[in-house]
């Protein structure tokens, strides 16, 4: 069955952005505090969650990401007061707008991370490594070439 | 209409010939009964060649862009056009005192498409508008039909007839029933996932990126657009559908908020992409998220994504 065999396989791609100052500490925390999660998350430094555009998420699922998350401080704890508030808006619009054009929205998500919850951390990215797993490759939005 | 013509021209010249403007932007007739082309004149005496017709449809303000005036420029708005002039306004892209606005209640155009598909367009001169009524002109004979049956889908559906922005309003304010803009986006919402997406990757295949719908956009008014940056590249050239795919959730999202929904750019893509399901998809789930909130219609109304409550509803964490 080698159909079956290479969907056992499948070990998907995850690109994370995490805000500097909760979400990439607690990620930090984690790691000290020797918690386990997937080598399938490739994290990425933000100084804020308001620093990433739309363009950063659909590039990386052009190139082959199977799942993007992108992490912040918690609303209301910014390191630049109100960024997430803003992002908040502009990241909703574009997952409900990315389901509209047929995209499964567990590939795109967001989550508040502090840098005190390394476990939640960890958490959070085996559930979303696990979940991604599941829904198989991504081939929506990527480059053929 | 043809009273609304004379007006037109009246005001032109005397803006021109009294030196308060030194250009006046309108239509012009070309050579064939559907098109009216963009007019730029300095000339007082070119202004008997201004129209307003049934298919005076371009929205002139977006070419403000090009022109550096010294004086001012007049020009003409539609209810549409003025959404649109207002949300230049808004981006800082147009300086209101070197304009001088000549306001146009507009009840509906007429789209060349329905003609040619009523099949009246063989052999016609002439379409005039009269009342309710279109009065298709040929070598020999005439014939006359309902005209809103012959309507851009954007008129159909538009809210704002009477422009929202003027200095001085050329005509009576029209009754506006518009019909509901979000049935299709409300339709498509119900679909299957798969069926949503093949149903985009097919009008997506199509497109050309040809940018006319960016740039007949009036909230598409960057000085420099990301489309166009060759570094870093975001958009590359390729024919390569996850490229047309970033082309149109990019232009959609820097959009969002701002896009006034004109329907221009539905009505310019030459291969009839339906974009203003893009944005009424954008505009529907800011309204019912964040309120109701019409771009381009109260310039003290504070712009959805340029603010936010602590209390907004969350994102979703993909659950
Ligand atoms: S006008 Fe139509 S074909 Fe041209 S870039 Fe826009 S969607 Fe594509
Ligand atoms: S996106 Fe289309 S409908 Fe919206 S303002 Fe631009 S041209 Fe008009
Ligand atoms: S597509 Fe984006 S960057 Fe380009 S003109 Fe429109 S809003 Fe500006
Ligand atoms: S600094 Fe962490 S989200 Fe803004």
């Amino acid at each position: 069955m080698p159909v079956n065999l290479k969907l056992q396989s499948f070990e998907p791609l995850i690109i994370a952005f995490c805000c500097n100052w909760c979400s990439y500490a607690g990620g930090d925390l984690a790691g000290t505090s020797r918690m386990t999660y997937p080598a399938n998350v490739r994290v990425i430094r933000v100084p804020c969650s308001s620093r990433v555009s739309s363009n950063f998420i659909l590039r990386a699922f052009q190139r082959g990401a199977d799942g993007v998350v992108v992490a912040g401080c918690h609303p209301g704890d910014c390191h630049y007061t109100s960024g997430n508030y803003f992002a908040r808006r502009r990241f909703l619009l574009l997952q409900r707008f990315l389901e509209f054009l047929g995209m499964e929205p567990e590939r795109f998500q967001v989550h508040w991370i502090s840098a005190s919850e390394g476990n939640r951390f960890a958490a959070v990215m085996t559930e979303t490594t696990d979940k991604i797993r599941a829904l198989g490759p991504n081939r929506k939005l990527r480059d053929t070439r | 209409m043809k009273q609304l013509s004379e007006i037109l021209k009246e005001v032109a010249f005397g803006s021109l010939s009294s030196g308060e403007a030194e250009m006046v932007i309108g239509w012009q007739k070309g050579p064939f009964w559907w098109q009216s082309f963009p007019a730029f004149i300095t000339d007082p005496g070119g202004t008997g060649s201004l129209i307003w017709d049934p298919f005076s449809v371009s929205n002139l303000s977006k070419y403000l862009l090009k022109e550096v005036p010294e004086k001012k420029i007049a020009l003409f708005l539609k209810g549409c056009d003025a959404l649109g002039f207002n949300q230049m306004l808004r981006d800082g892209r147009v300086d209101r005192e070197k304009v001088l606005l000549f306001g146009i209640p507009c009840d509906g155009l007429v789209d060349p498409a329905r003609v040619e598909a009523a099949g009246l367009s063989k052999g016609l001169l002439q379409v005039k508008k009269e009342q309710e009524e279109l009065i298709f002109y040929y070598k020999k004979g005439q014939r006359k039909a309902p005209a809103r049956d012959f309507y851009y889908a954007k008129c159909l559906s538009c809210r704002y007839p009477n422009p929202v922005i003027y200095d001085q309003m050329l005509g009576e304010a029209v009754p506006c029933q518009p019909v509901e803009r979000f049935a299709d986006v409300s339709k498509l919402e119900t679909t299957p996932l798969e069926e949503r997406f093949s149903y985009w990757s097919r009008h997506f295949s199509r497109c050309i990126r040809c940018f006319a719908c960016r740039n007949v956009c009036p909230a598409c008014s960057c000085r420099e657009c990301i489309f166009d940056l060759a570094e870093p590249r975001w958009l590359g050239k390729a024919n390569e559908l996850s490229e047309t795919q970033f082309y149109h959730i990019t232009r959609a999202y820097h959009v969002a908020g701002r896009c006034v929904d004109c329907g221009e750019c539905a009505r310019i893509c030459p291969v009839g992409i339906p974009l203003a399901e893009l944005n009424r998809k954008f505009i529907k789930d800011i309204n019912e998220l964040y309120g109701e909130y019409d771009a381009g219609a109260d310039l003290d109304k504070e712009a959805p994504l340029l603010t936010f409550k602590t209390d907004d509803p969350d994102v979703s964490s993909g659950s």
